[in-house]
């Protein structure tokens, strides 16, 4: 018997996706995404067994999560959590790490407390959709003071056509607390469509310390993601925040940090790339509801094919929230003459006395550098190469984390090639 | 080995800069090609280089025997060509030792051992006098002007080229990097490199002395000799070439 507060929360958020046609995004006349090619009736949940080892993972798993140390692991497969470890010392400090359909059957006040939150169902029919219909999950609790160096992971993996991924992750990090928190969202090239409609939500409390990372490569198949993650940072608390995007037929997610509290801090480095017919849609908010709070956001992205991707990002200010110092700054690198690209910073400041600045690029590969490196010998290919992952670089090394960092290099790299001809005759024929 | 070029003729935006240049360098000769701003000398530079922006209209280069007027910058490098940039690029988010690697291994089949790139790099690091933090940087970015010749001339260094251009590469140093940067150069001279050193001033030549002085002027070489004619053009400045040439001219 599920508790109350689920009951109540799983009621109200079918009702909305009921009422709640689908849903298309249009912005200023020339962007527009829509869902009207899934075929949301063909798609379901699918169920499967509980594995006892990572090695029988699905594949595309098990590469990502290769020779990782980490603190523990939830591996959800389609509607399944198939895999779940936490290294005991950390049980006995009291971290729970696990499915959130087993927190809520062994810590239901816990979870009662935190669970949406900052998140809620009436955000549009695939918000409803996650919240009616998660199963599996995960949720992460670190008590106050505990200071955990090795990351936790968690793993969302769709490894078949047909698939309906609805998935909810909550995390909260106590008092003065530290950790660092992945999550990764895989598929293999499926032959079909699939849909994963996420949620995600982390608070960290007074004073914690939070290293947050979202890496999703959904694969060259026809997945859709439609996901909203949020975060909040509360009293001199501080998250550094890196979502990756590195593959998904259409992805339209909303990617919110809140200083929630004064002295919290952010900073949120993203990046994406993009290929093929892919379309990404992100809109993120820092806002800043308190004064004294600071933030710094960088996103970064590159195109290939005739992909798509919008960024948006909006900086709010609320009244009375003085003394905020933050910025904002996109830029996209298109790679391709089909590519499209949209960088748009925007600003709401209701208060005074703040700094807030942004701003905004789309731009090529430099011809000028790519002519100082074949004046060493660099061919074209590889210079174009070079200069993409270079440009990555900086948002690369916020990972803060070596082997992520390798894994997301190694996947650039595996891009990059797959488009060098490509991309090396655009760069040519400027 | 050699550098030749011949008759050439180059324009940029449609405005002929070059009209009829020839000029040989071979291995283990040390030219100077001097003149004042705006004479042509960086668009030589470029040229020979292979630079898109500028064409060549008329005239060819060769490169031991073989015409590379139409070569990809690429292909001049790998056959033994350097450039020093007066105005290197800076390249954001590839590290001095990363870029380094990368150009090591253009020239090669096999790529270069971690271990003898590493040893590769510190000796030269510490011919140029550079601190080995250096290498971890990204190319170019936020360096002063001394530290990029001399990332430049580190970069001479581990390419082992046959033939290098070295276009104004003791503009903006400081008589402590101009030191450090001639030594390094110095260094590297020898019978299997050829340098053409371009420059304005005659200042690098005291510490490097070339065994042949050209002088540009308006696009062409007007004159030519040993390291004596740039003494003189220290003493006099370019005033009396200029006399000459038009007196020449108007005989």
């Amino acid at each position: 018997m599920p508790p109350s507060f689920l009951e109540q929360s799983r009621r109200s958020a079918l009702e909305v996706y009921e009422r709640e046609p689908l849903p298309t995004w249009r912005r200023s006349g020339f962007w527009t995404t829509t869902v009207r090619n899934l075929r949301l009736d063909e798609l379901e949940p699918r169920h499967h067994d509980p594995v006892a080892s990572v090695e029988e993972l699905p594949e595309v798993a098990r590469e990502a999560l290769a020779d990782d140390e980490l603190a523990g692991l939830v591996v959800q497969r389609g509607a399944s959590t198939v895999h779940t470890t936490l290294d005991p010392a950390l049980a006995e400090q009291g971290v729970v790490f696990c499915s959130l359909e087993r927190a809520i059957e062994e810590h239901p006040e816990l979870v009662a407390r935190w669970y949406m939150k900052r998140l809620s169902a009436d955000e549009g029919k695939f918000s409803a959709a996650a919240a009616a219909f998660w199963t599996g999950g995960a949720f992460l609790h670190v008590p106050a003071e505990v200071r955990v160096e090795r990351p936790f992971q968690v793993v969302y993996v769709i490894d078949e056509p047909g698939t309906a991924q609805y998935a909810h992750t909550l995390a909260v990090v106590g008092q003065f607390a530290e950790c660092s928190l992945r999550e990764y969202c895989l598929a293999p090239d499926l032959e079909g469509q699939a849909l994963h409609a996420g949620a995600f939500e982390l608070y960290c409390q007074t004073g914690a310390q939070v290293k947050l990372a979202h890496v999703q490569d959904w694969g060259s198949g026809e997945v859709y993601d439609i996901s909203t993650k949020r975060v909040e940072i509360g009293r001199d608390a501080h998250c550094s925040w890196v979502p990756i995007h590195l593959g998904g037929h259409l992805t339209k997610q909303q990617l919110d940090i809140v200083t929630a509290e004064q002295g919290s801090d952010m900073r949120h480095t993203g990046l994406y790339f993009t290929e093929g017919q892919e379309h990404l849609d992100l809109f993120t908010t820092d806002l800043h509801e308190q004064g004294d709070t600071t933030g710094d956001t960088v996103w970064k992205g590159a195109l290939t094919g005739d992909s798509r991707a919008s960024y948006e990002g909006l900086i709010h200010i609320v009244e009375g929230a003085q003394n905020t110092h933050t910025y904002l700054q996109t830029h996209s690198m298109l790679l391709s003459p089909k590519a499209k690209a949209d960088a748009i910073p925007s600003l709401i400041v209701q208060t005074d006395n703040v700094s807030a600045s942004h701003g905004g690029t789309v731009g090529e590969v430099d011809e000028e550098l790519v002519f100082y490196m074949m004046t060493r010998g660099i061919s074209r290919p590889d210079a174009v190469r070079v200069l993409v992952e270079g440009y990555f670089e900086p948002v690369v090394q916020r990972l803060d984390d070596p082997s992520l960092e390798a894994l997301v290099r190694a996947r650039i790299a595996a891009k990059l090639s797959a488009a060098e001809q490509q991309v090396a005759a655009y760069a040519a024929e400027r | 080995m050699s550098l030749e070029i011949q008759n050439l003729h180059v324009s940029t935006d449609d405005r002929e800069i070059l009209h009829g240049v020839d000029l040989s360098v071979a291995k283990g000769e040390t030219h100077a090609l001097m003149g004042p701003n705006g004479s042509g000398k960086s668009t030589l530079a470029n040229t020979i280089m292979g630079n898109p922006a500028y064409q060549i209209t008329e005239g060819r280069i060769l490169l031991n025997g073989e015409d590379v007027t139409e070569a990809e910058p690429d292909e001049r490098a790998r056959a033994g060509l350097f450039l020093a940039f007066q105005y290197p690029a800076t390249i954001p988010g590839v590290s001095v030792a990363n870029f380094l690697r990368t150009a090591v291994n253009a020239g090669r089949d096999e790529p270069i051992k971690v271990k003898d790139f590493g040893a590769l790099l510190r000796e030269n690091m510490e011919l140029l006098k550079m601190d080995p933090a250096f290498n971890k940087r990204y190319l170019n970015e936020g360096f002063s002007g001394g530290e990029k010749k001399r990332a430049e001339i580190l970069q001479l260094a581990m390419l082992r080229p046959q033939i290098a251009v070295l276009d104004e590469t003791d503009s903006g140093l400081d008589i402590d990097a101009l030191r450090v940067v001639s030594d390094g150069v110095n260094a590297l001279r020898g019978p299997d490199l050829g340098t053409l050193i371009i420059t304005h001033y005659t200042r690098i030549l005291r510490y490097v002395r070339p065994d042949f002085v050209h002088i540009m002027l308006d696009g062409r070489v007007v004159r030519e000799g040993g390291a004596e004619l740039a003494d003189q053009l220290e003493e006099q400045g370019y005033d009396f070439i200029r006399e000459e040439v038009s007196a020449a001219d108007a005989s």
